[in-house]
């Protein structure tokens, strides 16, 4: 009998675009125009001088001016694909095209407390707890330290995060640092950790997220970091913030065309200065100034997408946001923000996607709602997975043995299978009564209590006593 | 008050050419114009509580900030001395190490709107420039602005500065930015907290 079939086994997942390659490509094009009309200032001469030397245009200083045909070449030299390990070395994350991993954020000032549900002051304990947690849960692949601890000394506190992130979980790290004496302390704790700086740069687990002031401002502290970390071959983020309404245009072209500029601008220089470079480039853009409240909304629609589209034009890893909200506390408006997040990213395939779990855009931090969002990205998981219609998964002879007055319930063939479908872990399918004898407790209620658990019960493995050791000296010296 | 709605609805509009053209009809008709000055400040006093209650644009405020403005500089001739509603002098800028400085651009707009005098030291702001403005301008109120945890200890310093130099009686201190609190305004022996510029102007006309 013949078997020959073409196209028989054609997979495909869940996807979704809101530009189109046209599209994209005027907002290229758009961003070139930028750097060669109107030019980026460079707070750091280092940066202004590399550039004058590649033969771009320099006036009034650090006004400079980039021809189209470097950021071309940047974006050939430039790695499509960043290869992440996690503090042993092992191979963890594949950082580029439409792979999806899913962090935390940094920095929270705040804290809901699940124990008393106050909002308080964040404290170092609070970064052992969240990464302790981080390491456990499931759909979390890489951590930021999640609170800004106001217990230590405040002009070494980004030194006691990374401390706190490198004790207590052995995923990958993205770190941020206030100034750049920090970012290299952070960078020889890590090199510490991996045995030395050749092993960092080939197995990297640690990556730089840099904030730079505008796309056509770039301050000397998100310089000096660019430089210190290309030239050694290290990974970082490039993340420029235009803010719609004030630092660039209202409309959402407009903060792209200015904020992606600077991204360009920044990435032409990792490559001056250090061919073949990694470079994480924004995953999402468009933001604004809420006009109402002066707030910068994370989940705000209109910064969904777009972004990741253009990475994918461009060829670049992106470092995504979401699972985040502006809820003051764990509500439904909470949830429905962190899952609408997450749905867009996953579909849209942003690489590195933080901030998951953040509240109150970005200021307050909960561990019960990263649990919740490690739900929902549990059920985006099973939803993004391809169906496979094939001889096996179609069963005709099956079927036909069943027969239309049979039933598949004690059939091995369920029993086999029954447990591909997902089942939830901590939203409940319940009948009522069963629901009520079970305590009729709500989302948060099951989310604080599985907190409460993992707390108890995982013991992220330690790094060995002698490192741990030579990591703190760093923060003295 | 129907003498002045028309300016009123002017300034709630946003609308400089309309605001000049009343102020010019009205000084012609012989209106006092601290009077006329008086109802534009009212304007921006509903403008200021509107945007605390989240039902006014910050692009509107600013315009209207800005048909403020312009009514305010065709008046000024025509005020007699003290007469411009001056409700104090208010030192304000962004403290040492931070550069940030939209919020304390707005509060200014709407602190000269509501009326006072305002001088803007500008952002990266050291202790030292706040007491030497305080002294030379005989201000009321001294306004703190902080987006960086990291640069927030430098408005204690400023507080401490002030009471060293005996000048805390003298002023009201008002702190602002992403990262400040009721509680931290307390600890550092400020006055106020202001979670945002609508609010920043209520509070500051009640501490004077």
């Amino acid at each position: 009998m013949a078997n020959i079939r073409s196209n028989q086994h054609a997979l495909l997942s869940p996807m979704a675009r809101k530009m189109s390659e046209d599209q994209c490509r005027n907002l290229y094009w758009a961003c070139l125009e930028i750097l060669e009309r109107t030019g980026v200032c460079l707070h750091e001469q280092a940066a202004v001088d590399l550039f004058k030397k590649a033969g771009a245009m320099v006036s009034d200083g650090n006004r400079v001016r980039i021809p189209a045909g470097m950021v071309e070449k940047a974006l050939g030299t430039v790695p499509r694909k960043i290869n992440f390990c996690d503090r042993n070395g092992n191979r963890a994350m594949q950082v580029g095209g439409h792979r999806s991993y899913f962090g935390t954020g940094s920095d929270c000032l705040h804290i809901i407390d699940h124990r008393t549900g106050q909002r308080r002051k964040a404290v170092l304990q609070d970064i052992v707890e969240g990464m302790t947690l981080c390491d456990a849960l499931d759909h979390i692949d890489f951590v930021m330290c999640m609170f800004l601890p106001s217990d230590v000394p405040q002009e070494k506190l980004d030194r006691y995060e990374m401390e706190a992130m490198l004790n207590h979980t052995t995923k990958p790290i993205v770190y941020v640092t206030t100034e750049f004496s920090g970012c290299k302390d952070a960078v020889t704790m890590a090199e510490i950790v991996a045995g030395g700086a050749d092993q960092l740069r080939q197995r990297p687990f640690a990556a730089c997220y840099i904030n730079v002031t505008t796309g056509l401002r770039h301050n000397g502290e998100a310089l000096q970091k660019l430089l210190y970390l290309s030239g050694k071959g290290l990974p970082f983020t490039y993340i420029p913030s235009a803010q719609g309404g004030v630092t660039a245009p209202m409309t959402i072209a407009g903060t792209m065309a200015v904020n992606n500029a600077g991204v360009l601008a920044g990435l032409v220089l990792s490559q001056l200065n250090n061919e073949g470079a990694p470079f994480i480039m924004p995953g999402w853009g468009g933001n604004m100034l809420d006009m109402k409240t002066t707030t910068q909304p994370y989940a705000d629609p209109g910064k969904r997408g777009q972004a990741i589209d253009f990475a994918h034009f461009l060829g670049l890893p992106t470092f995504s946001l979401a699972g985040c909200s502006e809820s003051k506390v764990m509500d439904q408006q909470a949830s429905a923000e962190a899952a609408l997040t997450l749905f867009t990213d996953a579909l849209f395939g942003g690489n590195l996607v933080h901030d998951v779990g953040y509240l109150e855009s970005g200021l307050s931090g909960s561990l019960p709602q990263l649990v919740i969002c490690d739900e929902i990205l549990s059920w985006l998981d099973a939803f993004m997975h391809p169906i496979e219609i094939s001889d096996e998964t179609l069963c005709l002879d099956l079927i036909d043995q069943v027969g239309p007055d049979g039933q598949y319930l004690d059939h091995p063939h369920t029993m086999e299978h029954f447990r591909e479908r997902w089942y939830p872990g901590i939203f409940d399918r319940s009948n009522h009564a069963s629901w009520q004898k079970k305590g009729a407790k709500n989302l948060g209620e099951r989310a604080t209590e599985k907190v409460d658990k993992i707390l108890a019960d995982h013991k992220p493995e330690p790094l060995a006593p002698d490192v741990a050791k030579a990591v703190h000296a760093v923060i003295e010296g | 008050m129907t003498q002045f709605a028309n300016m009123t609805e002017a300034i709630l509009a946003g609308d400089p050419d309309r605001v000049k053209q009343l102020a010019e009809e009205g000084i012609s008709r012989g209106d006092d114009a601290g009077a006329v000055m008086a109802a534009m400040i009212g304007a921006m006093d509903i403008v200021g509580e509107k945007m605390e209650a989240e039902e006014m644009f910050i692009p509107e405020v600013l315009m209207s900030a800005k048909a403020m403005s312009a009514g305010t500089e065709l008046l000024k001739p025509h005020l007699a001395e003290g007469g411009g509603g001056n409700k104090g002098t208010l030192v304000i800028g962004s403290v040492h190490g931070d550069l940030h400085d939209i919020g304390k651009n707005l509060v200014k707009m709407l602190m000269e709107g509501s009326g006072f005098s305002v001088v803007d030291l500008g952002t990266n702001v050291a202790p030292d420039a706040f007491l030497t403005a305080v002294k030379e301008h005989s201000a009321s109120l001294v306004g703190m602005s902080a987006l960086l945890t990291t640069t927030m200890p430098v408005m204690k310093e400023v507080v401490d500065a002030l009471k060293d130099a005996g000048l805390r009686d003298q002023v009201k201190v008002l702190v602002g930015g992403a990262p400040v609190t009721d509680e931290y305004a307390e600890q550092i022996g400020a006055d106020a907290y202001g979670a945002d510029a609508g609010s920043a102007v209520r509070i500051a006309k009640s501490l004077v």
